[in-house]
């Protein structure tokens, strides 16, 4: 089989990748770039706890071919921190204690991160809406909403 | 996922050339939400080829043209839900569109694929039934146009073939006045597939009496259709509840007629008849909404 090579920036580092069709983007910015951030759920779209943002857009990774990213810009959740500070929403989730076992909190902060970055005063229905892909068992879902509600506050 | 190799295509003509060798052995990916959840499955048939075709630009886009919506198959729901050319001559369709997976399956998923995946659940298919929408078809062979309601044979069959490209779908808009909604019913509110869903479209004249009627119900029936033996009903009638719960009742019936009774009729009857009330109900309330700004 064929491997690909794609020209891609993922979390603002250029990269040229070798990449095989079969292999989905959560697979490779897991196994191969070491980005154990974006988490591996159901594989299937239902979860989110794979998003990521390509070209700004919320996505699941699982369900995007490696070759895809070619030409694209990425961003995990190891990119929102600049300089060593956390990003606001990161900070937000913090305070707000929205992260419990944690294994949906990436995911649900690049959910939140297209939002706000579409609409920096979103509405409790909007945030809704916008986390409504990102499954969370343990918090009920309150301290997140209230945390996206708070960081542009 | 087994392994297959990948072509990026830039051009309607490279992917068809590409098709027209490799035939089955060859399948498109657009949003890919639904072919790798079916590449992903155990006894999967595992194509030698996936042909992306998110690369050709002639493909992309929702336009308008001597009075029809010209809506590329690479639309994302997203896209279609936030158009105002959609929102303004076919409301319901963005509704639909508004309403398919989460953000994240919406910002990729297509209608192209939507449409040419046919499965019974697929959400923008009521509305463009309802719409009258007419698609093309491009292959190295042919290009064929024909109505969406003739491209379905049933559930995840059309007519098109193994090499076929759908390179557009055309939407009459609706005509001016005519107020239109969906309404699904899923397990719960996002990332339900639909149970059942209704399309509607109203139209009425000064006096209040309806002129014309649309209704598609989804998932309902063996393949999708407008049920004209409810529409009839409504034409020449005021809006009344009675009026909407027989419309509602009709199409539960022609829906019985079809499928016969089996375990999930005794859900399905009443609720079917419920979701048509409600659709039409909904479109009296966007009627009324543009008499009072009117007045
Ligand atoms: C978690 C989840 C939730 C979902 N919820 C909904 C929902 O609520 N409602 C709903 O309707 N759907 C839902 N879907 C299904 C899916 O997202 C939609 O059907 C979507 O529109 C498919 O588009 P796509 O671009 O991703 O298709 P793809 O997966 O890329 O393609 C689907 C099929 O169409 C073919 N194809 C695609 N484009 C073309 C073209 N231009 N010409 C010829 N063949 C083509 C492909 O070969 C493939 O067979 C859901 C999916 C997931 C994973
Ligand atoms: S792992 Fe991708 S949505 Fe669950
Ligand atoms: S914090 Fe545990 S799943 Fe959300």
């Amino acid at each position: 089989m064929k491997k690909f090579i794609i020209k891609t920036v993922i979390n603002n580092r250029k990269y040229e990748l070798s990449v095989s069709p079969n292999q989905t983007l959560l697979d490779l910015l897991r196994e191969e770039l070491g980005l154990t951030g974006t988490k591996r759920g159901c594989e299937v779209g239902e979860c989110g706890a794979c998003t990521v943002l390509i070209n700004g857009e919320a996505v699941n990774s699982c369900l995007v071919l490696a070759p895809q990213i070619d030409g694209k810009e990425v961003l995990t959740v190891e990119g929102l921190a600049e300089d060593g500070e956390l990003h606001p929403l990161q900070k937000s989730f913090m305070k707000h204690d929205a992260v419990h076992c944690g294994y949906c909190t990436p995911g649900m902060i690049m959910s939140a991160k297209q939002l706000v970055e579409e609409n920096p005063q979103p509405t409790e229905e909007e945030i809704r809406t916008a986390i409504s892909g990102n499954l969370c068992r343990c918090t009920g879902y309150v301290q997140i909403v209230d945390a996206i509600s708070e960081v542009q506050k | 996922m087994k392994q297959f190799e990948y072509i990026n295509a830039k051009s309607i003509q490279e992917a068809a050339e590409i098709l027209s060798v490799l035939k089955n052995e060859a399948r498109i990916i657009a949003g890919g939400t639904d072919l790798l959840i079916e590449l992903r499955r155990p006894n999967a048939k595992t194509p030698q080829t996936v042909v992306d075709i998110t690369s050709v630009k002639e493909l992309k886009g929702i336009s308008e043209s001597n009075g029809s919506i010209i809506l590329k198959p690479l639309a994302t729901h997203t896209e279609i839900h936030k158009s105002d050319l959609v929102k303004k001559f076919a409301g319901f369709l963005g509704e639909a569109a508004s309403v398919i997976g989460a953000p994240q399956i919406r910002n990729r998923g297509t209608v192209g694929g939507n449409v040419m995946n046919a499965a019974t659940c697929a959400d923008t298919v009521p509305a463009l039934i309802a719409l009258g929408a007419k698609v093309t078809l491009h292959s190295v062979t042919a290009t064929r146009t024909m109505p969406i309601v003739d491209f379905f044979i049933k559930p995840y069959k059309t007519k098109a073939n193994a090499d076929d490209i759908l390179t557009e779908i055309k939407i009459p808009k609706l005509p001016s006045g005519a107020k239109s909604a969906f309404i699904k019913l899923g397990r719960r509110n996002a990332l339900s597939i639909s149970r059942l869903s209704v399309a509607a479209v109203l139209v009425q004249d000064k006096s209040g009496i309806i002129t014309e009627a649309r209704i598609v119900p989804g998932a309902a029936l063996p393949t999708w259709m407008r049920v004209t033996e409810a529409e009839r009903m409504l034409i020449g009638e005021k809006p009344t509840e009675k009026l909407f719960e027989a419309a509602g009742k009709k199409v539960s019936e022609v829906m019985i007629s079809f499928t016969g009774r089996r375990w999930s009729t005794e859900y399905k009857e009443p609720v079917i008849g419920v979701l048509v009330r409600r659709a039409l109900e909904k479109c009296i309330i966007l009627l009324n909404e543009v008499r009072k700004n009117e007045c």
